[in-house]
């Protein structure tokens, strides 16, 4: 950088132009006029790196970083909607239409239970907001398995492209797609002296698709989602210097049936030590 | 020794890409952003219920102080244009502007996210890699930020932070309060984590979360405001004095979320524990779900009001 510095400095004098550092001054002087541009690109960039990369390594050697263990859910955001069941007409946060709403003034939790339809509040669209642990797990090399104690269901992060299934079946958890969506070090790490030895720092986020849902209830008063719904996340490790490690998992729920606008909301996860607190419990909607 | 123009130029090429590279490897962050996150939209809209401090991890001491507020000290004049904390970010409504400052090299030495509003500050965060200033050193709304890059994520680390809020309902945080913020770029969406640490009057990290989007409207949500303090709420306070809360006098806040909620004391008034998934085990043993239909703050999205109209309430 204070090569091309020097160099444009002295650019300014226009004799400069004969002499061999000019054509140094023209090529940084270039880079610089197309750095900005390729960095408002960069995070399509590297997503379709990602993409490219992911044909030869399996998904957990591609991964930077390690998310299997145990996790416990923490609810510090709309708690009187994810903690207890709320009462009826408590519809705040969701952005659902009319006919949503109907569906769901009319939900009577007794009547669904007694049809065997407690799993509706446990699908994809809506689990990971349920106050409960994770355990996360390679399945294979190519698939993330994430069981849940709250209502004992078991999402697949299928990292294969989606042409290795035919037409899944719709289900509570769906068909999920999920790519590392690699970035570099970052501009401190890039380059570092004396870094040269040491195993490459990894990061990025981790995507996930999911459709061929089973409609179920995004709020266990009865808020619908339709076999319409597509949700995509984005599940990103955050290591603190205090030593905490955070899962969050940004989520935005696509609904053209129930939905007026995208459902937009972040789940928060803990790292645990161990398996001590997971209590596997079956699925209901009155509690 | 002269050098050929054609090494030069080869020389000149390398240096460029690794002049660009050293740029690439920053996300940027440049432009407008305005809160799309639809979870808490009511709590970021008009502030939590009073007394609702269920899923904070305040300690005794904190219970204390946030029962003890009562919203009237905010109506005293030289405190009407008081903003809040650094956490307000991912607490409150508002998005903003990044914009970076760049020395003659083209280096971020700082990022600065602008504010809109008069109750939050612009935030400066410092990627120079300077060191914080002493623990005596002057304390401020908008604090001291460091930041530095790991991969696609901001990590900025703030200290130096006045007495203030978690929450616009009184929640405290002190002087001593640090905060972590995450902020990761996926596409044209930001999701930021916050961790607030308190000494004071916190018994664990409380963490938050908000999502943003980058906008090209321009202003959307990027319109100026100005605080006037001259406005005084008549009956509330007369604009010098704010109430007197004696311990023994604590406002009905307390109850407030037992008497519309059915939610218990022991959420509303926070804790550690309150975050977890086994509080809700615990709570279901007790918890009744309100039978009465929803009366307040009901629905969200286009034509809401009319929207909750057209059915039982």
């Amino acid at each position: 950088m204070r090569a091309c510095a020097r160099s444009l400095e002295r650019v300014g004098n226009a004799t400069a132009w004969r002499r061999p550092g000019a054509a140094l001054a023209v090529a940084c002087l270039g880079a610089w006029l197309l750095a900005p541009a390729v960095v408002r690109a960069q995070g399509r960039a590297l997503t379709a790196g990602a993409a490219a990369a992911a044909k030869s390594p399996s998904a957990r050697e591609q991964a930077p970083y390690d998310l299997t263990g145990y996790w416990t859910s923490v609810i510090t955001q709309n708690w009187q909607y994810r903690m207890v069941v709320p009462g009826p007409g408590e519809y705040a946060d969701l952005p659902i239409n009319a006919k949503a709403k109907q569906l769901a003034d009319a939900f009577r939790a007794s009547a669904d239970t007694a049809a065997g339809k407690q799993c509706e509040a446990y699908g994809a669209a809506a689990l990971m907001r349920l106050p409960e642990h994770l355990h996360i797990h390679w399945q294979d090399a190519d698939v993330l398995r994430v069981d849940t104690d709250a209502g004992m269901q078991t999402r697949l992060l299928h990292f294969r492209p989606a042409a290795a299934h035919a037409a899944p079946e719709a289900s509570w958890q769906g068909w999920s797609a999920a790519k590392w969506v690699l970035a570099n070090a970052g501009g401190a790490a890039a380059g570092a002296a004396g870094a040269a030895n040491a195993p490459p720092v990894r990061y990025g986020s981790l995507q996930v698709i999911t459709d061929h849902l089973l409609p179920g209830l995004l709020r266990k008063n009865g808020v619908p989602y339709s076999a319409e719904t597509k949700l995509t996340e984005w599940w990103d490790l955050r290591v603190e210097p205090e030593g905490d490690q955070w899962l969050t998992i940004t989520s935005t729920v696509v609904d053209p049936q129930y939905l007026q606008a995208p459902l937009i909301y972040d789940s928060i996860f803990q790292k645990l030590p161990d398996d001590s607190k997971w209590a596997p419990a079956p699925c209901s909607l009155i509690s | 020794m002269r050098t050929p123009p054609f090494v030069a130029a080869a020389l000149g090429c390398l240096s460029g890409i690794l002049c660009a590279s050293a740029v690439l490897a920053q996300v940027d962050l440049s432009g407008n952003w305005v809160l799309v996150s639809t979870q808490s939209g009511r709590e970021h809209a008009t502030g939590p219920y009073p007394g609702d401090f269920s899923g904070i991890p305040l300690n005794v001491q904190g219970r204390q102080a946030g029962w003890a507020y009562s919203g009237d000290e905010r109506q005293e004049l030289y405190r009407q244009c008081e903003p809040w904390s650094v956490s307000y970010i991912v607490t409150g409504p508002w998005g903003g502007r990044f914009t970076a400052e760049r020395d003659h090299y083209g280096h971020v030495i700082a990022w600065h996210l602008s504010s809109q509003a008069y109750d939050r500050l612009p935030m400066t965060i410092w990627m120079d890699g300077r060191a914080q200033p002493p623990p005596q050193a002057l304390h401020t709304y908008d604090g001291f930020t460091t930041g530095h890059w790991e991969g696609n994520t901001l990590v900025t680390h703030t200290t130096h932070l006045k007495d203030s809020f978690l929450e616009r309902n009184g929640a405290p945080a002190s002087s001593q309060e640090t905060v972590n913020l995450f902020w990761t770029r996926h596409d044209d969406e930001l999701s930021v984590l916050g961790v607030m640490r308190d000494p004071v009057y916190l018994e664990a990290p409380w963490p938050v979360t908000q999502t943003f989007r980058l906008t090209t409207a321009g202003s959307a949500d990027i319109v100026p405001e100005y605080c006037e303090d001259a406005e005084i709420v008549q009956g509330v306070s007369d604009g010098y004095h704010s109430a007197t809360v004696l311990p023994d006098q604590l406002p009905a806040a307390q109850h407030y979320m037992q008497q519309h909620y059915n939610i218990p004391l022991e959420a509303s008034q926070g804790g550690a524990a309150t975050m977890y998934p086994e509080f809700s085990k615990r709570l279901a043993k007790t918890y009744k779900t309100p039978t009465n239909y929803c009366t307040q703050y009901c629905c969200t999205g286009r034509d809401a009001e009319k929207f909750c109209k057209n059915s039982n309430n």
